[in-house]
Order: structure tokens, then sequence, then C-alpha cells
């Protein structure tokens, strides 16, 4: 029994930081545009589908690649997708700045088919093996046991959200991006230069989920076209748990939503006798989503925003 | 029936825009609520149309209690308002700009609309005598039907008043009508209000065109720093020291603006840039 | 006078445009009975597609809300007619029972879907169906006891309605045909009546709206169960012209191509959606080696015109109350 909790710590662990990773870019486009980029996902899919490119570029046999040429496809593979994410932003999202709420939204909708589509043609729609980053090796700790691809993971993510904390709170480019998402007209006024700002989060925030991508699909061994899509709507509903606009709050609600759902869909079949299966695991994150809505919209670490909140941001 | 405001407060964490105001609005009369930048005019209003929240005291208007309403119910119930930033639905026309503010009394009957096509086109012909009633006061039947976003500045504002007006409200707030207005089009919106002027409405303007304020109001109020300053005639507004004084500004004030300045620089986290030398 | 300069001319098209279009329209519904089964098939999912795109526009194009799950509105009427007319529960009951059973059904599954949301402010409604579409699909997919889980349902009773067979394509396309109209009709008096307009101010500034008394919760709410009832009875009728239904139908990819169309045509008017889903249905039937491409493209064309035209490519004034207007005037 104990040895099972610890195993499911670890699970749910190594999952919520992938979570982490890709909820973080929905909640800061969110916190500086207002707008549900929905090809965000598919950052996260390119991340893994680009490494693996990087990758059989630079040796013959995938399967046996050395640690370098790892590393350089990992760091290669996400610096291309946050400039992609940067290049999407100025062509998609941009021009409808000052459109109607709908048109970035949908215009991320398109991007997102086009992305999937895009993939499927080159790459084939059937799922492809993803080779692990990490030497595959199991510990037994406390009980339980923990592969050397699960700390592997722990460790890039921690480094990763690491960084971005410190970015974000430290760095003058960080103190920038949060004056944008604080309120645009103001940081506008003040001369700071939003476009920049803008681009510099289209930057990170699909770095960040292309390494997510890239370590989901090792951890898991298989990768796929259209695996943005799920793994997308629960990153975004850690991210609305937390709170969105927040990143603390979004890493919080990763590792929640992770927990919740490594416990739930190991109970689930205990208590109902079997009637109900793992195969609800994705259903566990829709209910949370609901969940909150109803009692907590605001989400865990999120400010309530009101429409008193937003006439201030409006006449100020 | 008046509207009254009972020891009204509003908070924002530690920021008191409102502090314990208490007022008496009379139907027939045209009130002014004046007051320098940040003195809580627009919160006021904001607060009895139900936008805002009360933190406490009370609105009533006669025995009914406003505050904690919903927004919609509030203005089903007779209060109109118009916004300090225009806020017209840009891409419906003129005359479905104002029509849509009888969804309050037809929603009831929207089906009956939709299945039965007589009574849809007699009661669309009523609601449109009205709509056009209103917008003929506001010289707007030329452009009943363009998109209301398309409209000159000038003739939005006065869109906007026609659309509070359009159901004969028995409160009409007005929050800075002449705000971006030239001077022909002030005087032509004095001119207006006036004839707005109505026995059983009590009409609130916010404004800071005191040649506006005090030629239209019977009663003014002077907010400053969320607190009722001074309320009485224009004549007495007018001979009031205290009032002059609130205008003009005092060194306390500069020394507020400065430190309100370094809170919200601190709370952005700039301060920590900031080198000592 | 001066108003009669400043006034704009009323929506017109020309003459020949208008008598072109409808002529167009009344041969196509004339002749499509008379061809091959193929091509009357590929009118049927024509006619699919937008009876899907009217329902959906409700909530997209009218009131401004991005719904992506409506393809679970499309799967719950579609299983309803399955489970009530097939041997999966042993249950025959006819078309004409079924229709109002999933309208019911499918209107209040968006009132209880809807009702967490619509009262919140924001784009969560986007994400919420969205999630809604996938977990109707996971559910159908394992609730094997009930709906045979990826095999899907096979064998759904051959409908009729009063004596009179629709399970022949050519059949069924006369249902669709007159299902269309019916709630072309029904959502075009809805949009002129005061809830359509309450729709529209919701779209421009919710805030706002309900500063003029509007109640936009139930507004929202209303649109919402229209839009679900139009998607369940577009469910019905494909499950009884296919005679078979499976979760494969139902994807996410789906809920989108529904949005896809209506932006593609132009949000807000039936033409468009005509339009929307003439270029969704017929491009792939065209470019038959390139289908794969198809999607890709239209993912494409949606960015671009999103960009260059957000209208879509049908402007908003020219509905078919013009077209006729335009044909009959002196
Ligand atoms: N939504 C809000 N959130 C926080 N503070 C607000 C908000 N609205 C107004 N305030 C504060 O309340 C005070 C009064 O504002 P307001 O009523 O807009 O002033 P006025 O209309 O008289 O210029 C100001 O100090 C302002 O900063
Ligand atoms: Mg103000």
């Amino acid at each position: 029994m104990w040895g099972t909790i610890v195993q499911q710590t670890f699970n749910a662990l190594t999952i919520g930081a992938i979570y982490a990773l890709i909820a973080l870019g929905y909640t800061m486009v969110y916190g500086v545009l207002r707008m549900i980029n929905f090809a965000h996902g598919e950052m996260f899919m390119l991340g893994a589908y680009a490494a693996f490119v990087l990758l059989a570029l630079m040796v013959p046999d995938i399967g046996a690649a050395g640690a370098l040429a790892l590393t350089a496809a990992f760091f290669g593979a996400i610096l291309l997708v946050g400039f992609a994410g940067v290049g999407i932003e100025r062509l998609a999202y941009k021009p409808l700045r000052h459109s109607t709420r709908l048109a970035p939204m949908l215009s991320s909708l398109g991007v997102s088919l086009f992305l999937v589509t895009g993939v499927q043609i080159a790459a084939g729609p059937q799922p492809r093996m993803f080779p692990h980053l990490f030497p595959n090796q199991r510990y037994e700790v406390l009980g339980g046991s923990i592969t050397s691809v699960q700390i592997g993971i722990l460790i890039a993510a921690f480094i990763l959200m690491l960084g971005l904390h410190f970015f974000v709170n430290r760095s003058r480019l960080g103190i920038i991006v949060r004056a944008v998402s604080e309120s645009r007209p103001t940081a506008q006024l003040l001369g700071i230069n939003v476009n920049g700002a803008i681009s510099l989060i289209f930057f990170l925030g699909p770095l960040l989920g292309a390494s997510g991508g890239i370590l989901y699909s090792s951890y898991y061994g298989i990768m796929t076209p259209t695996m943005g899509a799920v793994v997308g709507l629960k990153a975004f509903t850690a991210a609305i748990l937390g709170g969105i606009g927040s990143i603390p709050g979004a890493m919080l609600g990763a590792f929640i939503l992770a927990f919740v759902e490594v416990v739930g869909t190991a109970l689930l079949p205990i208590l109902t006798n079997g009637a109900i299966g793992t195969e609800y695991r994705d259903v566990f994150a829709f209910a949370i989503l609901i969940l909150v809505l109803l009692f907590r919209p605001a989400g865990l670490l999120g400010e309530a925003v009101s429409e008193e909140s937003m006439v201030y941001k409006r006449e100020f | 029936m008046n509207l009254v405001f009972e020891n009204l407060r509003k908070q924002y964490g530690s920021n008191v825009a409102i502090d314990d105001v208490s007022a008496v609005f009379e139907p027939g009369l045209i009130h002014g609520i004046i007051g320098p930048n940040g003195a809580g005019k627009s919160t006021l209003i904001n607060m009895t149309a139900g936008s805002y929240t009360v933190t406490s005291g009370r609105i009533l208007l006669g025995d009914r209690q406003i505050s904690g309403l919903k927004k919609y119910q509030i203005a089903g119930s007779g209060i109109a308002r118009t916004y300090q930033n225009i806020r017209l639905f840009d891409q419906m026309t003129v005359l479905d700009n104002l029509e849509v503010c009888y969804y309050a009394d037809d929603a009831g009957l929207a089906w009956k609309e939709v299945l039965w096509p007589p009574y849809a086109k007699s009661r669309e012909a009523e609601r449109h005598a009205q709509c056009r009633k209103a917008l003929a006061q506001f010289d707007l039947l030329p452009w009943i039907s363009e998109d209301a976003g398309s409209l000159p500045y000038g003739r939005q504002r006065m869109l906007e008043i026609a659309r509070a007006l359009v159901r004969d409200p028995s409160v009409l707030l007005l929050d800075e009508p002449a705000a971006g207005l030239n001077h022909a089009e002030t005087a032509e919106l004095t001119a207006r209000l006036r004839a707005l002027r109505a026995p059983h409405r009590i009409m609130i303007i916010v404004e800071h065109d005191m040649d506006l304020v005090m030629a239209l109001c019977d009663r003014i109020l002077v907010m400053h720093h969320g607190k009722l300053l001074f309320q009485g005639t224009p004549a007495e507004v007018q001979g009031n020291t205290e009032v002059q004084q609130a205008y003009l500004g005092t060194s306390n004030d500069i020394d507020e603006i400065k430190s309100a300045a370094q809170d919200r620089r601190a709370k952005l986290g700039l301060r920590a840039r900031q080198r000592s030398g | 006078m001066a108003s009669t300069v400043l006034t704009t001319a009323p929506a017109r098209a020309p003459r020949w445009l208008a008598f072109l279009l409808i002529a167009l329209a009344a041969a196509l519904i004339v002749a499509t009975p008379f061809l091959p089964n193929y091509y009357i098939r590929v009118a049927n999912s024509l006619l699919i597609y937008i009876l899907l795109g009217i329902g959906l526009n409700i909530v997209v194009g009218y009131a401004g809300l991005l719904d992506l799950g409506f393809v679970a509105f499309y799967a719950v009427g579609a299983y309803t007619y399955a489970l009530l007319a097939s041997n999966q529960l042993g249950i025959h009951l006819p078309l004409l029972a079924i229709l109002p059973i999933a309208a019911v059904i499918g209107a209040a599954t968006g009132i209880l879907l809807g009702l967490p949301v619509l009262r919140l402010r924001g784009d969560y409604l986007a994400i919420v169906t969205l999630g809604f579409g996938e977990i109707i699909r996971i559910v159908i997919n394992n609730m094997d006891w009930l709906t045979n889980g990826p095999k899907g349902i096979p064998a759904l009773d051959r409908a009729d309605m009063l004596g009179i067979s629709v399970a022949r394509p050519s059949e069924i396309f006369w249902l669709l045909l007159v299902t269309c109209i019916l709630a072309g009709l029904a959502v075009w008096r809805l949009q002129k009546s005061i809830l359509g307009k309450a729709w529209a101010a919701i779209r421009e500034d919710q805030d706002a709206a309900a500063g003029v008394g509007v109640n936009t919760t139930n507004a929202k709410l209303a649109a919402f169960a229209i839009s679900a009832t139009i998607g369940s009875i577009a469910g019905v009728i494909f499950a009884a012209s296919q005679r078979f239904v499976s979760p494969e139908s139902f994807s996410l990819q789906e809920s989108i191509l529904i949005v896809l169309l209506i932006v593609i045509g132009g949000i807000g008017n039936i033409l468009g959606i005509i339009a929307g889903a003439a270029i969704l249905i017929l491009l792939p039937e065209v470019l038959r080696e390139f289908a794969e491409w198809r999607i890709l493209f239209l993912g494409l064309l949606m960015v671009v015109l999103i960009i260059i035209r957000p209208g879509g490519i049908v402007p908003r004034s020219l509905g078919p109350d013009v077209l006729f207007k335009s044909l009959f005037r002196r």
C-alpha cells in the first residue's frame, strides 16, 4: 500500500511537471492578451516532432543517440518552436489585436488545424516511437520505484520553471512583461515596447510547451500529431484551476490536476467495483474544470475578473 | 420617488473610493455631481447602476432597495445610464441600439414574436415608434440605419443619451456627457438636457464643464477624496471657499499623488531595479 | 431633406446576381433527386452541414460565444435515434416521435452545460465546450452496454413518417431540405426578434447589454439551448440516413470544421453558411487526390480570411430576404 502511494506520487509529480510547462504558456498569453491560444497544444506536439527530426539529422540510429545529440536536439527543438511561436503571433494574431475578442481565438484554431494536418501529412498520422532522453534505470525509493526518466523530467522541468521564475521576477525584461500584463495601455503610456513584450511571451510560452512535449514523448516513448489537443486541454484546465494569468497558479494547478488524475484513476475502479475504469482518466480534468468554474471561477491564485476590474483597466 | 444614498461606502483594498456618503435626489430636479478626478463621481454612478457592488450602506429608490440587485434588474426597474467612455453596440444599427432596451419588457414573449409574425410586426412597430421618438429628440433620425460605431463622436454621445432615455426612465445617470465635445456640441447638449427635465424624473449629471453644470443643475454635490464635501444650489457652491480649495488643490494633494505613484511602481517591481546612487 | 442624403440605402444585391443565385438554388433542388445516389449523398451531407451551421451560428455568430463542442449535441441526437430505433435496446419508435424527444434532450444537455459556464465572463465557454465534446466521445466509446462502444450501433430502423418511407437518399434529401428551410426560417425570425437583438448586444458588449436591461445569462442560455436543439435534430436525421452510428463521426475536428464553415462563409449569415458548407463539402469531392491537404488548406484559409476579410466571403448584409427583395424590385 505504502509503496503504491509513493509510486503514484512520483507518477503524479512527473505528469504535473509536464502539465505545468504547458500551462505556463496558456497563462502568460492570457495574462497579456486575454486570449485563449488554441494553437498552444500544437507547440507541445511540434516540440516532440522537431526534436525527432533534429535527432534524425544528427545521428543515423535514433534509438542509440548519445547524450550530446539528445541535449542538442532538445535545446535546438525548443528554440525552433519558440521562434515559430513568435512568427505565428506576428502573422496570425498581431493583425487582429484591435479586432473582436473572438477573432484571434478563431485564428488560433485555424493555426492549430493547419499545424496538426501539416504534421500529419509530413510525418504520417500514425504514432511514432520516441527515444528516451535519459538512460532508463529504476531506483527503489521509500518502497516505490522511480525511473531515471522521471527524475530527469522532474529536474529538467524544475530548472526550466526556476529559470522562468527568475526571469519574470528578477530581470528587466520580465518586469516589462509583467507591466504589460498588468495593463497594456498604461505600459504603452510609459513608453514600454509592448510588441516586444508580447513577442517575448510568444517565444517563452511555446519554448516551455515544446520542452513539455519532448519530455512527455520521451516519458511515454511515443508521439502523435494529435497529442496536443487533450494534453493542451488539461494544461489549460490547470491554468484555470490555478487562476488564469497567474504564473505560480499555473504550476500549482498543474500539480493538483495531476494528483487528482492519478489518484482518481487509481481509486475509481476500486470504489466502483470496476464499473468505471481507467478509460475515464481524461474525464477528471473536465470535471475539475466545471467544479472550479462553479465554485471558484477566479481559480486558486487568480484575481477575480469582474466588470469592476474590467472598467478599471479600461478607464485608466 | 426619491433616490436615496444611505451611508454609502466603497473600498478597493485599502483605497476608500467612497466614504460614508448620504444624499437624497428628488424627481423633477437636475442634480449635478462635481469634483476633481478620482473624487469618486463615477463610482457613485456605477454603484447606483449596479455595475459596482456596494461595500456598505444602501441605495434606495422609493421604498425599494436597489443596491444588491443584479444590473439588469436595476436597469429594468427604470434606472438608465451613460458611461464616461462611450459604450454603444458598435456593430448594431442606431435603431437596434435603442430597440434592445425593450428586452426587459418583451423577453417573456419573444417566443410569440418568433412564431406569430403579426404579433411580431405590431410589437416591433410599437417599439420602433418609441425609439424614433427618442432619436428625434436628439436629431438622430438621419442615422437611424447606420451602425452606431460609424457615427461621429459627438453623435455617439447623443445616441448614448437617447438609448438611456428610450424607456422613459425614472432615474437618468449621465457620466460626463460633455467629455470630448466641442463648444458648439456642448451648447447643443446643454439645450437638449434641459429639455429632458420631467416631473417624474431624477436626473444626475457628473460633469467637469462648470458652465454646463451651473446652467443646468438645481442642486450640486461636491465630491472630494470620496467624501461628500458640500451640497447646495449652484450659487451656494460657487460662493463656498472649501469647494474652491478642493479644485485648486493644496500642497497636501501633491504629496498624495507622489506617494500613490510610488506605490504603483513598487507594485510593478520597478523599484527593485532602482540602484541607490 | 438631409435625411435622404445621409441614410444608407438598404442592402441590395444586383438583380442579375439575385436572379442567378435563386435560379441556381431552385435548379439544384429540383435536379438533385434525379441524380445518381452518389450525388444525392453529397447533397445530403451538404444539407446536414448547413443545418449544423445554422445551429452553431446562433451561438457563435449571433451571441458571439465560441462553442467548440457543438458536435456533442449532434452526437446526442444521433445516439437518441440509434437507441430508440434499433435492436440495441429493442425499442423501435417512429422518427416523428424521436424528433421531439431528441430536441428536448438536446436542449436539456445544452442548458445543463451552459448553466455553470454562461454566467461567467471570459472565454471559459470555448474551453468547457471543447472538453465537453471530448467527454461525450469518451463516454460513448466506453459505455459499451449502452452504446456498443467504438464498434457503434448498426442496422438502425428504416425511418418513415406517417407511412411514407424516409430511408433512401432521395427521401432523406427532402426531409433535410424541409428541416433546413424550417430551421433557417425560425432562426431568421429569432434574429429579428427582441431576443436576437439581445444576442447582438451581448456579442458587442456584454456589460453594456446588462446595463440596458438584458438578462445576459438567460439570453445566452436560450441561444445555447436553441442551438443544441438544432444540432440534436441534425444528429437524428444523420443517424436515420446512415442507419449506423459510431463515435468516430463526432470528433473534435468535426466541431472545429463546423466553426470553420461559419467563419469562412460569413459569421451571422445564412447565405454565408451555405457558401461555407459548400466549400467544406464540395472541395474534397472535387479534389479527391488531395483529400488530406484539404484541412490544411481550410485551416490556412480560416486564418487568412479572419485577417483580411473578417466578415467571411458573403457580406453580412446579403441575406436571403435581400435576394428575394432585389428580385422583385422594379
Ligand atoms: N474598479 C476599480 N478598482 C480599483 N479602484 C478603483 C476602481 N474604480 C475606481 N477606483 C478608484 O476609486 C477612486 C474614485 O474613482 P472614480 O469614481 O472613477 O473618480 P471620478 O469619476 O470622480 O474621476 C479613484 O481613486 C480610483 O482609483
Ligand atoms: Mg469619472
